[in-house]
């Protein structure tokens, strides 16, 4: 295990092309800062809202986060495949990045890009509008200074495509990882593919490649195990008193029931979770140092801090 | 050793012994703080013993109006065969007393076509009122909502009878207890665990198991050891994956987990219908039949040995493959296999049931199993 620094969490922007005339509707929502379609700016600074020209040039646009059905794709099992984009932002936290996105998931698009620290805008549908102005005002209450990303695996990345699906379903797994230049003795596992015990030849099945790593990492080292659904995505930082578990679903829906397993015994937990009200954990049990809880019910983003 | 540890210990010994016969299966972590009663309710007070119960009346093959009063007699019958006693109030309280709060393990899957039959679980619940029961003390349960509601069961017990299903959204794992589960990993499969029903651990001092006599693509059949472990359990259908299923063991290992295998007193087969191929589910009366039987023990191995025969003796009788087939040819992916019954979607496993008598739930030798019959 070992923890690497995460610079402080920003709060994702909102691309909005609906013209200065729906500037109540944006105040309304929440918002009193905006990217519009240049050359609106000084408009929309009359009406009183903060607004610079978004230059799509200068973003990486990502896919659409949610999850798609592919029977028989994503493991041997029929478990929906979960577009993340968690990875991405890991390999590449300096860009800037923009979401397009269809209606229901501005609020999804806002939580994984502030999970993963990512300077992001997001377009969503104008349904959508309130939703997302939501979620900003509930990172708003949960944030704070950002603790250490905490993972179990190095991994060394080379840039290619098959390292980014490897990435990818790392993420997908919940297998947390840092990306280091170098291996690094301090985390459970350092994976760099090509060599013996990560052959190139095996990065072409990315699905059987993470396999390959969560049998070598072995289950009960993880830091991150989450019981109850495939489409919640983990996050950890922590400095070895406080921890911080992010949890993101993918889903659309509510989560159910959601149960996690941390490793370490922390004595105190509290959640925080968007949309649900007077949120509380539940069955929550630090012993043989590991912590579980459950999470009864959570919508597109829920954190959990725990202490010792 | 902590707690936990020593607690997993305990409940795997069982395991541990079986696997080492057979050295290929998953690795099964179980997790339970619950010890085993004195005496499990598996096998129970009567190994190796069933009584069997056939009533040419107890269903209208044409209409599948089950006659109500022939039902009542197959019970007082098969539960007086049991235990030998002459009154039936004298065989139930054998069972349970006043201060009991009893499960009713349905079995759903296959419902509407097929189900614990309402007339059955209505007089089990009855016979429960007369040895000292409340209706709030009495709890039909299964695992997904959607099944249990198209059967309509309060319509046949009093009301203040639980009706309860673990999962009122499918996958929902809410409804279970995250303190006793099976830890496996399967194909690789994310969640490894599969947990207890909340009510299995938390509420009931006993449970009945009311499975059908059915065919199952993949377990071979599907009778007491299925419906009681799969029917109580979370995160189940993960043990199937392509071809291959992990039936053979994780039915078994589910079974004997604590308190379930304790606290599982009676079995009360309900083969009024019966389903001879495409089960556990029967959306067309095609490969349903009609044994009007019902089967009653503690042992859960012993009842599902003798529904083997009655399944594959129906198999053959309608040139399908048998339950034992294991050939490669007989297997298709896609959806021949709901019309077919010379087709599996999955190799079968009806060793399952030999299986769970090497974790010490019950006698499977055919010539150990003593068969009480009675035709009405």
């Amino acid at each position: 295990m070992m923890l690497g620094f995460l610079l402080a969490a920003l709060l994702p922007g909102l691309y909005w092309d609906q013209g200065p005339k729906t500037a109540d509707v944006v105040r309304q929502a929440g918002i009193d800062r905006v990217f519009v379609p240049a050359g609106q700016e000084g408009a929309w600074k009359t009406a009183g809202i903060d607004a610079q020209p978004f230059d799509a040039s200068k973003f990486v646009k990502l896919p659409a986060p949610g999850v798609e059905r592919r029977m028989n794709v994503a493991a041997a099992t029929s478990m929906p495949w979960v577009n993340g984009n968690g990875w991405r932002i890991n390999r590449d936290g300096r860009r800037q990045y923009y979401y397009d996105v269809r209606w229901r998931t501005a609020a999804l698009a806002a939580a994984e890009a502030y999970v993963y620290g990512a300077d992001a805008v997001v377009h969503p549908e104008p349904r959508d509008l309130t939703a997302f102005g939501q979620m900003l005002a509930f990172l708003k209450s949960v944030d704070q200074p950002a603790l250490p990303v905490m993972a179990n695996i190095a991994i060394i990345d080379d840039g290619s495509e098959e390292t980014g699906e490897v990435l990818n379903l790392l993420s997908r797994r919940n297998l947390l990882y840092l990306i280091v230049r170098a291996p690094d003795t301090a985390y459970d596992l350092n994976v760099q593919i090509g060599t013996k015990d990560f052959p190139k030849d095996a990065a072409l099945d990315p699905s059987a490649f993470a396999t390959l790593v969560r049998q070598k990492l072995t289950d009960e080292k993880r830091l991150l195990r989450i019981y109850g659904s495939e489409v919640v995505l983990g996050k950890v930082n922590g400095d070895g008193q406080r921890l911080r578990v992010h949890l993101v679903n993918y889903g659309g829906g509510k989560v159910d029931g959601l149960r996690v397993r941390v490793r370490g015994t922390y004595q105190h937990g509290k959640l925080a979770a968007f949309g649900i009200k007077n949120p509380a954990l539940a069955d929550y049990e630090p012993a043989d140092g590991a912590t579980e809880f459950t999470i009864p019910e959570m919508g597109a983003y829920a954190v959990v801090d725990l202490e010792k | 050793m902590d707690r936990r540890t020593f607690l997993q210990a305990t409940a795997a010994a069982p395991v541990a012994l079986a696997a080492s016969l057979h050295e290929d299966l998953p690795k099964y972590q179980i997790v339970s703080r619950y010890q085993p009663a004195a005496q499990p309710g598996m096998p129970g007070a009567y190994p190796g013993k069933v009584a069997r119960v056939h009533a040419g009346k107890a269903i209208d093959e044409p209409s599948e109006k089950v006659d109500a009063p022939t039902v009542r007699e197959m019970i007082s019958q098969g539960m007086r065969a049991l235990t030998g006693d002459a009154d039936a109030r004298d065989s139930w309280a054998r069972f349970f007393n006043s201060a009991d709060v009893v499960g009713i393990k349905v079995n759903c899957s296959g419902a509407p076509g097929i189900m614990s039959t309402p007339e059955v679980v209505g007089e089990i619940v009855r016979n429960l009122g007369v040895v000292g029961l409340k209706p709030n003390q009495i709890w039909i349960y299964e695992r997904f909502q959607n099944q249990v509601a198209s059967v309509h069961y309060d319509s046949f017990v009093p009301a203040g009878v639980h009706i309860w299903t673990a999962e009122h959204d499918r996958g929902s794992i809410a409804g279970y207890d995250p303190n006793t589960y099976v830890d496996v990993n399967f194909f690789g499969e994310e969640d490894t665990r599969s947990n207890m029903a909340r009510v299995v651990t938390e509420h009931f001092t006993k449970i009945i198991n009311v499975p059908n006599m059915k065919d199952h693509g993949a377990a071979g059949v599907t009778g007491c050891l299925k419906n009681i472990a799969y029917g109580s359990f979370s995160n189940v259908a993960r043990s199937h994956s392509g071809f291959k299923t992990n039936t053979y063991s994780f039915i078994g290992t589910l079974a004997s987990v604590e308190p379930l295998r304790s606290r599982t007193v009676l079995a009360i087969m309900d083969g009024l219908r019966g389903v001879w191929h495409g089960g556990p589910f029967s959306p067309s009366r095609k490969f349903r039949f009609y044994p009007k039987q019902m089967l009653f023990g503690t042992d859960p191995v012993s009842i599902d040995r003798l529904l083997l025969d009655v399944i594959d003796d129906k198999r053959k009788a309608e040139h399908a493959t048998s339950v034992w087939d294991r050939s490669m040819a007989h297997i298709k992916s896609g959806r021949g296999y709901d019309n077919n019954p010379s087709v599996d979607r999955f190799v079968r496993e009806p060793g399952h049931i030999e299986y769970a008598s090497t974790l010490g739930l019950g006698v499977y030798e055919i010539d150990r199993i003593q068969v009480r019959k009675i035709e009405l």
